[in-house]
């Protein structure tokens, strides 16, 4: 476990992995569009129970959730108290890790809300 | 991290002037009750408002206006208050971690669940009345000014202008496509709006709870005279409206060919764009003027309907619509337009 | 050239005061502006070129709120006359119209060019040069646009212009043409300035400044910079089928021939949803400068504001149907935007509350500025409140297009936007004049400007609901809101005094002293600023450890102002400034920056010949100002640009020695290729997104009876890309590895290439004799491979710019710039064939 985290916190932390969170959510808002769009120009309806919705929807959670719990390996480096303000390769690791966390959060409780329409609207009108 | 560096001087002399918040909040609570004042003075209109409402869509809409109206107020009441205690608060009454804390339960976690339970909430509002094969449609397509009616459409249509007509009590889909640019159908007593798009059908269910008259209008810009395209809205009550229909398909007793004022009609061509059940003029191009008599405005909702008002409007319809597509009239001597209102209101 | 290990080199001797009174003589006569009349507009220091910007912003706002007063004096009482119908549609027009294309985005990119250098304590901003251009193509563009009404021409359908009423050229006159030509026009410099800013946060920063050191101004400025980039050319892509349709009938949006008028909206609102952030958040990210400030303490939860800035980026493109909530569509599409719509309520209430837990945790100071943000944030709270509630689609379905709505916009856009904005200017005034604003002017403007806004829109919430619908003329007294208009009316008076006392304020301040350095006590880089004006920018770049280095860094002004950091002198003459690396701020190079040059205008007169003369129909005119164009660019990239410098490396003190050239990613103007293929593949995307809409909504499509443009030429011009594109990746390498000769075939057989996919690509819709007037479907076919091949012409003319750069001894193996930023435009060229060709020669076999 130890010898994992450790290789956690190896990851690289940047500007592109901030935004792999949020990029996540930005799939599956349009996955959710283009599904409901196509199946009710092309179809007429979609799904009583959904399959293929339900599984991107819990693939896009689980990718997001993964990300955060990197991020947060990764925010939890040795280091002194926030706020995290020195000049520091730890400092600016455990910034760029917080600010990746708190996005998947953010994310998170983006993808829900996306998907929450589903579970209430069941046909194409 | 405080700043330090020696005496410290508030600028300019101003010293801590922090009560700006409060007084800010106050004279936002001045407005809002001056406005709220003014618009109780003023009497709200009945006819053509989301607050009076007499459809069931609108009044369940008009609910939660209301929830809403009254969360926000307490929201932006209690923000007031709390921007105004963390000005006022002695100097670094909250701690680092404190901070935080405000920023993750206040910024993020109230916030989180409050719209999540709006969201829930709101969705099944959403979910379109049911409707049955049986239920009456009314075909309404927009046109630059004015509104063609087609009540049932199919054989046996009802077709009028400017006006539609629905029975209370029963669930009424209302049909609507763009003629030739983007309108939009809005009866706010009644129900949200839908546009008209060329190119579409849209479909706006209703129910109309309480009879009356009211009015409708486009919402959506359209040209020159966007802000005076309107309909009249009757709401009867079903055994009414079902005897009303019927009535209505026949032509107007009054609409006799051999009347002058039809004779005048004819020889202008109005028949070219007008219809009128029961002579030869049966062209779709303009409003259908079968029962013109019987509406209570002329010109899509805009001018009351008088002989007056009807013979002004066939010579200079610029004048009341700019933009409007009915060609002028002005060589027309006013007694000619004068015996075409006279025909046309007879029409009832 | 990457990274040198630094060598130790003699340093100058900070300590004596001769050198360092020769050092700052150096740097006054390299950054000294031109003089003349004339010469004097050829300056591209950010300094001057902002103020230029902020003022004719300034100008635009002042010309759109007089629009607005007269459209109130209308609305005053019910069935006025005192403007015509046909007055008053040009007035609300231009009024939206001027205030978001004319006033709010430029603004912003305005106060960044000022403010960016001097917040990352650098010289200039990249691409000076390229700053400039931007402000003469708002300048040309603006005026083209707003000027119209006073020849009866000005647009006249709403500030999003909806087809077929715009569209059809019988209802709709010049005016459509004038707002699309001339927004597209302006578009252009707003997706320059977002390269320039991108490249400047990024590259740009003092050596130390990581990015959990950045000041969030520059994270703000980062993250709009980037949403224009996803943004804009969605609406470049709807302005090119617009104007195809109006000048040439191809029927996009004309659904008697297969077009759709959803599809105009669709672009439009991918665009205006986030606009509305981009013009949004760098207001509030000047209140994270000014309120660490006036709570005399580091801002609390930076790695919030970062989440609040960016997560607001990424939803804000998930809301757009919430504009068309009405439309029709089915309701489960409509109630992801509603839940997206709610969901961005979160990151923008997160900041506000990291504000006042900064207040709450510091020790308040009371002052002007402070004010307009605390009445900023009560009034835009309204407008979020608002907001949220036009989220919900049922009542969306009764606000939509009504007076609520003028409501809500106009709380958000003041509370947002605007009055941000008189904060940042009682603010930064000192910092870019040395002289304060008055106090009791700015305070008593406060007021009136705070009664007035609410006053005069407060009331429209309940109009609106009483069914005042949007953008009309005038309005029955039956309805019983001829109070609440009258109230709004005094309002909207009431609020243009507020301005009136702040132009007087401004006005006032060429008779004052000057003031003290840093009057605010500021933390913060910009505040280096000498009351006296130097043009140099900061007199050495300095090494940052920490947020707020006035503050905490000891001795820290001193050691700036005795060029005891980076880059203290211009020993070869030159303006200089230091390129660093992304995440860590650790100098790569020396960045040699552009001159004042006529340039930028000419080539912005130029471009808005282009886009003037098509409104008017004279296409040859215009035709010859796009060579006109081509030649000032050119000339603009040939002497301006990858300059092979006269020595490798340069000291830039402390014993660090750096580069002078770099090439490839590391490099500033590679990233500008970069980040401008990406705004240009996303307006591609647009055009993409209209074929696959058609086909959406189409139950039939391609339609019938339209056979074409077959498989065969699409696939042969795709070849021709692919073979054309190997060559330049081939050239590239070769190139570097010393084998000249190679690479000038390659390149020269790369450009032969593309000239050749030119025609092959045109070659499919021309040959099976697909007619784009008759149907959408064509039309689109037609568009995508127009466009593809335009593209494809100007990577030709990109290789063989590369190729005489050679032959001309300006590109070396070593110095090898101009190749590796032509590979770059020919991957986003070789991804544009694959998806233009795909699509159009392929896709008709799948769909059948």
């Amino acid at each position: 476990m130890r010898r994992l985290i450790d290789r956690v916190r190896g990851l690289t932390v940047s500007l592109w992995t901030l935004i792999v969170p949020p990029s996540v959510w930005a799939v599956h808002f349009v996955f959710s569009y283009l599904w409901a769009a196509l199946n009710c120009a092309k179809v007429g309806h979609f799904a009583t129970f959904p399959l293929l919705y339900v599984v991107g929807t819990m693939l896009a959670l689980l990718t997001v959730v993964g990300a955060g719990i990197v991020a947060s390996i990764q925010a939890r480096t040795p280091g002194g108290d926030p706020p995290h303000e020195q000049s520091t390769d730890s400092d600016r690791l455990r910034f760029l890790a917080k600010a990746t966390q708190l996005l998947a959060g953010l994310s998170f409780i983006g993808v829900v809300f996306t998907a929450a329409p589903v579970a209430f609207l069941t046909d194409c009108r | 991290m405080i700043v330090r560096s020696g005496s410290r001087r508030t600028d300019g002399g101003n010293a801590s002037r922090p009560g700006g918040r409060g007084r800010a909040a106050a004279i936002d609570a001045r407005v809002v009750g001056i406005v709220a004042a003014a618009a109780l003075l003023n009497g709200c209109n009945r006819h053509q408002s989301t607050l009076a409402p007499f459809g069931a869509e609108a009044a369940s809409t008009r609910t939660l206006t209301v929830v809403l109206l009254v969360a926000a107020v307490a929201i932006a009441v209690a923000m007031t208050l709390l921007i105004r205690h963390a000005i006022r608060a002695p100097a670094e009454a909250l701690s680092h971690r404190q901070g935080m804390r405000l920023v993750l339960w206040l910024g993020g976690v109230v916030p989180t669940v409050l719209l999540f339970a709006l969201l829930i909430g709101s969705l099944p509002l959403m979910r379109p009345a049911p409707l049955a094969p049986a239920d009456l449609r009314i075909k309404v397509e927009g046109e630059q000014f004015w509104w063609r009616v087609i009540t049932a459409p199919g054989p046996g249509q009802l077709v009028s202008a400017n006006e539609v007509r629905l029975p209370v009590g029963r669930t009424v889909a209302l049909e609507l496509a763009g003629g030739d640019v983007i309108h939009s159908f809005w009866i706010p007593g009644l129900a949200g709006k839908m546009d008209m798009i060329p190119g579409r059908i849209n479909t706006l269910v209703v129910r109309a709870q309480k009879p009356g008259r009211y009015r409708g209008v486009c919402t959506e810009f359209c040209g020159l005279s966007h802000a005076l395209m309107a309909f009249d809205v009757v709401a009867m009550e079903a055994g009414a409206f079902d005897r009303w229909v019927a009535a209505q398909r026949a032509p107007s007793p009054a609409a006799a060919t051999a009347a002058g004022g039809y004779r005048l009609f004819a020889g202008y061509g109005c028949g070219g764009c007008h219809a009128i059940r029961g002579t030869g003029a049966a062209s779709a191009i303009g409003p259908d003027l079968s029962r013109y008599g019987a509406r209570a405005t002329l010109a899509a909702g805009i001018l009351p309907m008088t002989t007056a008002n009807t013979a002004r409007f066939i010579r200079h319809p610029e004048r009341t619509k700019p933009g409007v597509r009915m060609p002028a009239f002005a060589h027309m001597p006013p007694a000619d337009a004068v015996a075409i209102a006279r025909y046309l209101e007879g029409l009832k | 050239m990457t990274d040198a290990p630094p060598v130790e080199a003699v340093a100058p001797d900070q300590n004596d005061p001769a050198v360092r009174a020769a050092q700052e003589a150096r740097l006054r006569a390299v950054w000294k502006p031109p003089s003349g009349w004339f010469r004097r507009w050829t300056d591209v220091n950010n300094n001057r070129v902002g103020v230029w910007y902020v003022l004719t912003a300034f100008a635009f706002m002042l010309f759109a709120g007089v629009l607005a007063l007269v459209m109130r004096a209308q609305l005053a009482v019910p069935q006025n006359d005192l403007v015509s119908a046909n007055t008053f549609n040009q007035l609300f027009t231009l009024h939206g119209s001027t205030m978001m294309f004319l006033f709010a985005v430029p603004m912003f990119e305005a106060v960044s060019i000022i403010l960016l250098p001097q917040l990352l304590g650098a010289r200039d901003l990249p691409f000076p040069r390229l700053s400039a251009f931007g402000y003469w193509s708002f300048l040309i563009g603006g005026v083209f646009v707003s000027g119209s009404i006073f020849f009866d021409a000005a647009p006249d359908g709403g500030w999003f212009m909806y087809p077929p009423l715009t569209t059809r050229t019988d209802l709709s006159g010049l005016g459509a043409d004038i707002w699309m030509l001339g927004l597209s026009f302006i578009e252009v410099s707003s997706v320059a300035a977002a390269v320039e800013l991108i490249v400047g946060v990024l590259k740009c920063r003092p050596p130390g400044m990581r990015l959990n050191l950045m000041p969030l101004y520059a994270w703000y400025i980062l993250v709009v910079a980037v949403m224009i980039l996803f943004a804009f050319p969605p609406l470049i892509a709807g302005d090119v089928l617009f104007e195809m349709e109006r000048l040439l009938g191809w029927p996009f949006f004309d659904a008697s021939r297969g077009g759709d008028p959803l599809l105009w909206q669709h672009l439009f609102w991918i665009f205006g949803h986030p606009e509305v952030y981009i013009v949004f958040l760098p207001s509030i990210a000047l209140f994270a400068m000014l309120i660490p400030t006036f709570a005399q303490r580091h801002l609390l939860g930076y790695p919030w504001i970062v989440l609040a800035a960016v997560g607001t980026a990424f939803l804000s493109f998930g809301l757009w149907v919430h504009h068309m909530f009405a439309t029709g569509l089915p309701k489960i599409s409509l109630a992801f935007f509603s839940a997206a719509s709610e969901a961005v309520a979160i990151p923008t209430g997160i900041q506000v509350f990291a504000f006042i837990a900064t207040l709450w945790a510091g020790r308040v100071v009371w002052s002007t500025p402070l004010l307009y943000a605390v009445g900023s944030i009560a009034i835009f709270t309204i407008g979020g409140l608002t907001g949220v509630m036009v989220a919900i689609a049922p009542f969306d379905w009764q606000a939509h297009d009504t007076y609520f709505i003028v409501a809500h916009l106009h709380y958000v856009l003041i509370g947002g936007t605007l009055l941000p904005l008189f904060a940042g200017l009682y603010y930064y005034w000192p910092l870019v004049t040395g002289k304060r604003l008055s106090d009791r002017i700015g305070r008593t403007a406060f007021w009136i400007l705070f009664t007035g806004a609410n006053l005069a829109f407060f009331p429209m919430h309940l109009s609106g609901l009483e069914g005042m619908p949007r953008r009309v003329f005038t309005y029955p007294a039956e309805l019983g809101i001829g109070g609440l208009n009258m109230a709004s009316t005094a309002g909207a008076f009431l609020f243009a005094g507020g301005v009136l006392l702040i132009v007087i304020d401004l006005a006032l301040s060429p008779t004052r002293a000057k003031t003290v350095r840093n009057p605010w006590r500021a933390g913060t880089l910009e505040w280096l600023a000498l009351p006296e004006d130097e043009d140099w920018g900061i007199r050495s770049v300095p090494l940052v450890t920490s947020r707020y280095p006035i503050w905490d860094q000891p001795g820290f002004v001193e050691k700036v102002d005795e060029g005891r950091f980076f880059l203290p002198d211009a020993e070869e003459g030159r303006r200089e400034t230091i390129v660093t690396s992304v995440v860590d701020a650790r100098p790569i190079q020396v960045a040699r920056l552009g001159t004042p040059s006529v340039i930028p205008m000419v080539t912005a007169a130029a471009l808005g010949s282009v886009f003037i003369l098509t409104t008017y129909h004279l296409y040859w005119w215009a035709l010859a100002g796009a060579v006109a164009t081509l030649g000032c660019v050119l000339t603009w990239l040939w002497t301006g640009t990858a300059e092979i410098p006269e020595k490798p490396c340069k000291a830039i003190g402390r014993g660090l020695v750096v580069p002078l050239y770099l090439s490839g990613p590391a490099a500033s103007g590679w990233w500008a290729m970069f980040i401008t293929m990406l705004a240009d593949a996303t307006a591609f995307s647009g055009l993409l997104f209209g074929y696959y809409f058609f086909w959406t909504v189409h139950p039939v499509f391609p339609k019938p009876g339209f056979d074409g443009p077959g498989a065969f030429w699409p696939m042969v011009a795709l070849a021709l890309t692919l073979a054309s594109w190997t060559a330049t990746v081939v050239a590239r390498e070769f190139n570097a590895r010393g084998h000249v000769g190679v690479a000038r075939a390659g390149l020269g057989i790369a450009c032969g290439a593309s000239l050749a996919s030119v025609g092959a690509g045109l070659a499919g819709p021309w040959t099976s004799g697909l007619d784009p007037a008759a149907h959408a479907y064509p039309a689109i076919v037609w568009v995508l491979a127009i466009w593809t091949s335009a593209h494809a012409g100007v990577g030709a003319i990109c290789q063989g710019y590369a190729l005489a750069r050679s032959l001309a001894g300006r590109m070396t193996p070593t110095h090898d710039a101009d190749l590796r930023n032509v590979t770059v435009y020919g991957h986003f060229l070789l991804f544009t064939a694959v998806a233009t060709y795909l699509t159009i020669g392929l896709f008709p076999q799948v769909a059948a």
